[in-house]
């Protein structure tokens, strides 16, 4: 019995060693763990854009508004960055105007001096997880540190939003992915490994129609997985779509988001001849876009150059567009940005599939 | 049997080329073979798969390619079927050179890859249909080909199960008349009949030469001599890659010593046996190996009694009689020195050998 344990047991330790590829992404999934989780999750948020706007009529420099405005500037946890990007602004309408657009996460009107029983009044990015508590604490500790007791108005302009309804925009991607990974590439390599790939490498189909075979058909799977766990996530969460135009833009961006991904799974897909090798791939790659596509977790958390990824990232456009509809109540002229950043990301993933593929058994 | 490799070392080339093969034309020839070689590399040794092989392929005809296992067919079939690049040399299938015109071959070949390339996952119907497809048959008459294709294969009753579900001999018989889909100028069977019990091989072979009769030319790896006798015209020899003999299966008869072969066993041999054998007027040459005697004569059939009566004179008591005609397989061994499976040395009791000839009755090798 012990000889034949040993001998199961030498097979697949041999196996083991023969793959280096299998081994260095195994080991690299936890360590990526640690440094995006440890570097998103835990990370201190700074740099939080916030807008300060005197209320009118306009008055150089009142007490409450200079010295409010001067102790959120400074204000920061201990060895980090200022927490807060003060950007002061003139006018309150166009103030608004850049919290709707995204370009900050808040904005805090000052009453004017002439009306000292006015409240300040917050407004703060409601659909964002993180933020909106960190500026209600931040300006309540301002007003402490300079020594005022106005009162403070909040106002949540997208609603009460739960941290479900939130993350629930991210399992959509994430159902996406997860359909893409064990579905988009997987037969191309399958063919290749069990030869079924030299049948038809000798008929004319070009390399074009065998990728874009593959992409077709995975984009469908991941589309209807895509829709089903969106309609889940509508029955969970409670969240309702507005109009049927919303609706349809729902369906539209979750499509674009199936090419992009499948495409980018299949033109992996393409160079690689071996199961194991593409699933610890692919596990891989769904860590990174997914950890940094902002679904768990807002992207302002991270640190600089993890945020970068989020550049290329077709899962962060995918859930900053799903969020600005299903949460915003957002249009096509929010969302317009992420469908040509996915559009150009998909056409990209399409190309590389192409001239990566091997016709030839070489 | 004795120095093969002198013999053929002298006139190898003036048989590989009967006449220049730069004058064969494209309307007579639908391959043409210019010193192709292809090389592989790895960290520990280069292997040379093909070296410098040059021939021609008529236009209608069976071609087989004869060799042991990693004599380099494989690798060969798959640089003509634009699978894999030529390290150096080139070929040129009906028109299209294969280097520059792969898309255009791949329109006018249809391939039966060595191991299966069935999607087993699909039924019957759907991997014709697929490969249908792919080969651009017409979609009008695609439904009507491959039920003409099941009909031909007798798996119209099966065309919508799995293929995992069919015999060994079902699926290579599926494959085969898959790559004949789109009714190919040209069809390569790489080792058609691998592991198929002898029923089925029948049938392939009835297979392939339906399909040779629709003009089609057909190149046929195999390293079964019986079924390249079978099938064959002309016939390749091809070991380590290189290209040992090509001729009609006649004219490779010719290459060996004339006559039959016959093997007798004994147990003590009289060498006025031997002197008896040698004199007689039929007899080519007698040679003795351990316990065993091997006697080429013409017609063997009638000298054998003759012989026997021989050994009868001299009590000498014999133990086993064989007869056969030189097969393929002789003249691979006799051309490489060695036997097809690869071994070395010319081992005496070949399987698989095919015994055209062996006579019945008396072939009983009851060494008791």
């Amino acid at each position: 019995m012990l000889k034949g344990a040993i001998a199961i047991f030498k097979r697949d330790f041999k196996k083991f060693l023969g793959n280096p590829f299998v081994i260095i992404f195994t080991l690299l999934m936890p360590i990526m763990y640690l440094v995006i989780f440890g570097n998103a999750m835990g990370g201190s948020i700074t740099h939080v854009p916030l807008a300060v706007v005197q209320e009118e009529p306009y008055i150089d420099n009142p007490l409450l508004y200079s010295a409010s405005v001067e102790s959120l500037k400074h204000m920061a946890q201990k060895d980090y960055p200022p927490t807060f990007d003060v950007r002061v602004y003139t006018d309150e309408l166009k103030a608004k105007r850049a919290l709707q657009g995204g370009q900050v996460s808040g904005v805090v009107v000052f009453p004017s001096p002439d009306f000292p029983d006015r409240a300040i009044r917050l407004y703060v990015d409601s659909s964002d997880y993180v933020t909106p508590t960190m500026i209600e604490s931040g300006v309540n500790a301002a007003l402490v540190q300079s020594g005022f007791s106005t009162r403070v108005e909040l106002n949540k302009i997208y609603g009460d939003i739960r941290y479900i309804q939130f993350f629930g925009v991210g399992v959509i991607v994430m159902a996406i992915f997860m359909t893409t990974m064990m579905g988009g590439g997987i037969a191309l390599i399958k063919d290749r490994e069990m030869g079924i790939i030299e049948g038809y490498l000798v008929t004319p189909v070009k390399r074009s129609s065998i990728i874009m075979g593959m992409i077709a058909s995975g984009t469908v799977r991941a589309f209807l997985s895509g829709f089903i766990i969106f309609i889940v996530d509508l029955l969970i969460t409670g969240i309702i779509i507005q109009s049927t135009e919303d609706f349809m833009l729902v369906l539209l961006v979750l499509f674009i988001t199936c090419i992009g991904i499948t495409s980018f799974m299949v033109s992996m897909a393409s160079r690689f001849s071996n199961q194991q090798e593409y699933a610890s791939m692919s596990a891989f790659f769904n860590l990174i876009l997914f950890m940094t596509s902002g679904a768990f977790y807002p992207v302002i958390g991270m640190p600089d150059w993890l945020r970068w990824i989020t550049v290329i990232n077709p899962e962060y456009y995918a859930v900053h567009a799903l969020r600005s509809i299903i949460l915003r109540g957002q249009g096509i002229e929010v969302i317009g940005m992420d469908l040509i950043a996915l559009s150009i990301f998909s056409i990209a993933a399409i190309l590389l599939g192409i001239f990566t593929y091997r016709r030839t058994l070489e | 049997m004795s120095t093969p490799a002198d013999y053929s070392g002298e006139k190898r080339d003036a048989r590989l080329h009967p006449q220049n093969s730069n004058s064969c034309s494209p309307e007579e020839c639908v391959i043409r073979i210019e010193h192709l070689s292809k090389t592989f590399q790895d960290k520990q040794r280069t292997v040379k798969a093909v070296d410098d092989v040059t021939f021609d392929v008529k236009r209608g005809e069976i071609f087989g390619l004869l060799g042991p296992n990693g004599a380099g067919k494989s690798t060969l079939i798959r640089i003509l079927t634009t699978l894999l690049a030529p390290t150096s040399g080139t070929a040129f299938i009906d028109r299209y050179e294969i280097t520059k015109d792969p898309e255009k071959i791949r329109g006018i070949i249809g391939v039966c890859p060595q191991n299966s390339t069935l999607d087993t996952e699909l039924t019957a119907y759907d991997n014709l249909e697929f490969y249908g497809k792919l080969e651009d048959v017409d979609d009008r008459i695609l439904p009507d080909r491959i039920g003409e294709l099941l009909h031909m294969t007798g798996l119209t009753d099966r065309a919508h199960m799995k293929v995992q579900t069919f015999s060994g001999g079902m699926k290579r018989k599926l494959e085969i008349v898959r790559a004949f889909i789109h009714k190919p100028l040209i069809l390569f069977l790489d080792e058609p009949t691998i592991g198929l019990d002898p029923e089925s091989r029948r049938e392939v072979w009835q297979q392939i030469e339906t399909l040779n009769r629709e003009n089609t030319t057909i190149i046929l790896t195999t390293h079964y001599m019986d079924e390249a006798e079978k099938l064959c015209g002309r016939i390749a020899f091809v070991d380590r890659g290189r290209l040992i003999s090509l001729d009609t299966m006649d004219n490779l008869r010719l290459l060996l010593p004339a006559g039959d072969l016959i093997e007798i066993g004994f147990e003590h041999m009289d060498e006025r046996v031997l002197d008896a054998l040698i004199k007689h007027p039929l007899v080519l040459s007698a040679t003795v190996k351990e316990q065993q005697i091997h006697i080429s004569a013409r017609s063997g059939n009638t000298v054998l009694p003759a012989i026997v009566a021989i050994f009868d004179r001299f009590s000498v008591p014999l133990t086993a009689i064989a007869i056969r005609s030189p097969s393929l397989e002789d003249v691979f061994i006799y051309l490489t020195g060695k036997n097809l499976s690869g071994d070395d040395g010319g081992s005496d009791n070949i399987p698989g050998s095919g015994g055209a000839g062996e006579t019945p009755g008396l072939g009983a090798r009851g060494r008791s």
